[in-house]
């Protein structure tokens, strides 16, 4: 099983593109875009130890993030092609199924941690700095940190999967969190999964040997041409005690232990338990009576046919009525607390005197429509409903630009209590910074739902860039123009326009005739 | 080459010309080859088994898929120069198609009212008659996450009716439809076929013997044959027989003869086969479709073997 599953995802277009992002990250370790930079100043000589260090933590931290996305689609993908229903009438035991799926995730990524292995010798040999090639010291942070920080990455998006709150857009942006958490957290408490914490202590404590500092704010970074350390040490790796071994092992147990516990949960492929909502699970239950097919068996009157109303002649520029069937698409479903919180937020950005508060609000109200969005561009493709709507007449950007327009109805429309606030105070700055951002995020949203097929990559791209810039206004990545330094309306609104047209591209790309 | 069997486009109005279309996928899958059509009104019943090109052609004429080689004519308008002259007045029932599952009927079938371009008040007259032609006025509050499979089946009837298409493509259009449901839709689609050009494609016999006007058959992606089912059927007039045998002696049988139906009876197995000359004992029966298709077809795999 593990075999077929992990045949059947690198066939995939998608996990070539995963590849590709893997060798930049590689990339990355090489060109020195990726740092480590441990107490004043210091880097590693790029001897074989400190390149195997670099490339791991660059496997079980990014990885172990991106990962997550690129694996938490295995029991999805099998009820979708509908084998999950075959398997489930065979004798297979539910621990086997979500053991097997772990390997599975275990073997797709750990197939990148082996492209990063491979990328450490070509680094070492490309950099003359210390030439005599260790592959123990090389690959074995790769072996021993990396992949158990995989398998833990793999039996998580699988656990997440299984559990029916975090199987959709939910667990993508909790995932995010937790890992974000995870990270600082372990780096602290020294119980990570990344392993940063062991790759960092024997770091600090090999400067502290030599007497060059004490290296407590050592540094892992992934920059784009900022910070260089400035001097160097040489660094032989790490010491591998039993105890160390024993907490790796202990990583390998908890990632077994999550695959066993999502037997707990996993479905088997119930028709009944699967995605649909409770209420319409009810309704399914009772189709078979309620069909007017067997009504007409128990006696009930037979509908009569009727001639069909005639066309009143073609109208192709019915725009508006597009926009409002996309807007029910995009909102039709969702319950009442999902708007109840909304205008909250919407009451909160308009009445509060406190800029922090009606900020973070706004901030609140953009993250919170994030997996109605992430359905723009992917959903004909979720739902197979291409052939219905792209054998359309003039239909492919006359739809896309419809869609746009209900994604942005539905930024304005939950953050307009900030708006109105702006054009009342006449804040013209940051009224463009906000009329950016709500026509930016429905771009952003499009291009990878168009691109990517899939509702995750926004899911997982738009939470990071939520955080990394309007959260803390990192002046090039605030979206939302929180403060006078970061906001770039005109940089977000030629990004919008440079998304819809990468839409368009896109679009044109799955028709055949645009 | 352009085959045209049709001896009178009816109407004259409405004409669908398929010239020499190819379509490969990859390096080493020829999906249709060199495929040539000429339809008018009516109802063309595309019979093959699995894997003949059926869908590839649907995909083709429904302009989801570009044809690698050869042209596609609707009333004199090449598909590739203008595909909306096509589109306009298309209707499409893909083999397979998803719906949204948490609209209901009447808000699935609005939102693609206004992906076709129809204007709200003709569109709301025509999806209330639309689900009642297909019986599914009942559930049409009902989200569609909670239809059956037929019931399904049947929304993909309803949206592909609702811009009057004067071009309808259905494929596998029955399948998953209970047998009630199976001759509703038949009915329907002879009702449907008078002023307009619909192509079904199918592998059930049985729906293109109640329906077309005209068949075409196809197989490994060429077309073997093009005609009304009475010349199908004066085609294999003479070489269908019914012969008794006992159990045992059927599987020689088969290794023999062209065998299109068997039936288990008190006084032994009733053998339907195809032959140009009865075996001792078998008397000869009336042709039906079934028995014309699989002759047609047998007699293409020995031509392309040959």
């Amino acid at each position: 099983m593990v075999k077929a599953d992990f045949l059947e995802r690198v066939r995939r277009y998608s996990f070539l593109i995963t590849l590709a992002a893997t060798l930049y990250l590689a990339y990355g370790v090489i060109a020195e875009k990726i740092v480590i930079v441990v107490g004043d100043g210091y880097r590693g000589v790029y001897n074989s130890a400190w390149i195997g260090a670099l490339m791991a933590l660059s496997c079980s931290t990014f990885l172990s993030l991106c990962g997550f996305y690129v694996v938490k689609n295995s029991v999805e993908r099998d009820s979708t092609t509908r084998v999950g229903r075959i398997l489930a009438a065979t004798p297979m035991s539910k621990v086997l199924y979500t053991v097997a799926k772990s390997l599975s995730n275990l073997a797709v990524l750990g197939s990148m941690v082996l492209v990063l292995m491979a990328a450490a010798v070509a680094m070492q040999w490309l950099r003359p700095e210390s030439r005599p090639i260790s592959l123990g010291e090389l690959w074995s942070p790769s072996l021993l940190i990396s992949l158990p920080a995989m398998f833990v990455a793999g039996s998580l998006a699988l656990l997440f999967e299984t559990l029916p709150v975090l199987r959709g857009g939910v667990g993508n942006v909790i995932y995010f969190f937790v890992w974000a958490f995870g990270i600082a957290g372990g780096a602290e408490t020294g119980w990570d999964p990344t392993g940063i914490s062991i790759l960092t202590l024997s770091m600090r404590r090999a400067l502290e040997r030599m007497n060059l500092g004490d290296g407590k704010s050592t540094n892992f970074s992934f920059e784009v041409g900022g910070m260089r350390a400035s001097k160097t040490f040489v660094w032989h790796g790490i010491d591998w005690t039993p105890h160390m071994l024993a907490v790796q092992f202990i990583w390998v147990a908890i990632g077994l232990g999550i695959a066993v516990l999502a037997s707990v949960f996993f479905h088997r492929f119930d028709p009944a338990r699967e995605r649909i909502p409770e209420n319409k699970a009810k309704e399914k239950g009772n189709a078979a009576v309620e069909d007017p097919a067997v009504a007409v068996e128990l006696g009930l009157p037979k509908p009569t046919y009727t001639k069909l109303t005639p066309l009143s002649g073609g109208g192709h520029s019915r725009l508006p009525r597009l926009v409002a069937g996309e807007f029910t698409l995009m909102t039709k479903g969702l319950r009442w607390w999902w708007y109840a919180v909304a205008a909250g937020l919407l009451v909160m950005e308009f009445v509060s005197p406190k800029t922090e508060v009606w900020q973070g609000a706004l901030l609140a109200a953009w993250i919170w429509p994030v997996l109605v969005w992430s359905q723009m561009g992917c959903r004909e493709s979720r739902h197979a409903t291409e052939s219905l709507i792209f054998s359309g007449e003039r239909v492919v950007y006359r739809q896309l630009a419809a869609l746009w327009t209900a994604g942005v109805m539905v930024a304005l429309a939950t953050g307009a209590g900030a708006g109105i606030r702006l054009l009342l105070s006449s804040n013209w700055q940051m009224l463009a910074s906000w009329l950016a951002g709500a026509l930016f995020i429905p771009g952003l949203a499009l291009a990878l739902g168009v691109w990517s097929g899939s509702s995750k990559l926004f899911e997982a791209i738009y939470t990071v860039w939520w955080y990394v810039g309007p959260l803390h206004h990192i002046p090039g990545l605030d979206f939302v123009g929180g403060t006078r330094a970061s906001s770039s309306p005109a940089l977000y609104l030629s990004l919008a326009a440079g998304l819809l047209f990468a839409a368009c591209l896109g679009r044109r790309r799955q028709v055949a005739y645009a | 080459m352009s085959v045209s069997l049709l001896a009178d486009l009816a109407g004259g109005s409405l004409q669908l010309t398929i010239d020499g279309v190819s379509k490969r996928y990859g390096r080493n899958t020829l999906a249709l080859q060199d495929f040539s059509l000429e339809l008018g009104s009516g109802v063309l019943g595309l019979l093959g088994p699995n894997g003949a090109g059926k869908t590839t052609l649907m995909s083709i004429l429904a302009t989801i898929t570009k044809p690698t080689s050869g042209t596609i004519r609707w009333n004199g308008t090449d598909l590739a120069a203008d595909p909306n002259a096509i589109r306009s007045v298309l209707g499409y029932l893909p083999q397979d198609f998803g719906v949204y599952p948490n609209l209901n009927a009447v808000e699935f079938l609005e939102y693609l009212a206004a992906v076709k371009g129809l204007d709200g008040t003709t569109a709301r007259r025509r999806i209330d008659e639309l689900l009642n032609l297909v019986n599914l006025t009942d559930v049409r509050k009902r989200p569609l996450g909670g239809y059956s499979g037929g019931m399904r089946q049947r929304i993909g009837i309803a949206q592909a009716l609702l811009n009057d298409p004067r071009l309808l493509i259905v494929d596998e259009p029955t399948a998953g439809l209970d047998p009630e449901e199976r001759v509703r839709f038949r009915n329907l689609l002879s009702d449907l076929s008078g002023d307009r050009i619909v192509i079904l494609s199918t592998h059930i016999v049985s729906d293109v013997e109640a329906t077309a006007t005209d068949i075409a058959l196809i197989s490994q992606g060429t077309l073997v044959a093009h005609s009304a089912p009475e010349d199908l059927l004066h085609a294999v007039e003479g070489r269908v027989w019914e012969w008794v045998v006992s159990s045992a002696d059927l599987h020689a049988v088969r290794q023999q003869y062209l065998i299109s139906h068997t039936t288990r009876r008190g006084d032994g197995v009733h053998v339907r086969l195809l032959a140009s000359q009865p075996p001792a004992g078998a008397g000869p029966v009336a042709p039906t479709l079934e028995d014309a298709y699989l002759f047609c077809l047998s007699q293409h795999r020995a031509t392309v073997a040959a």
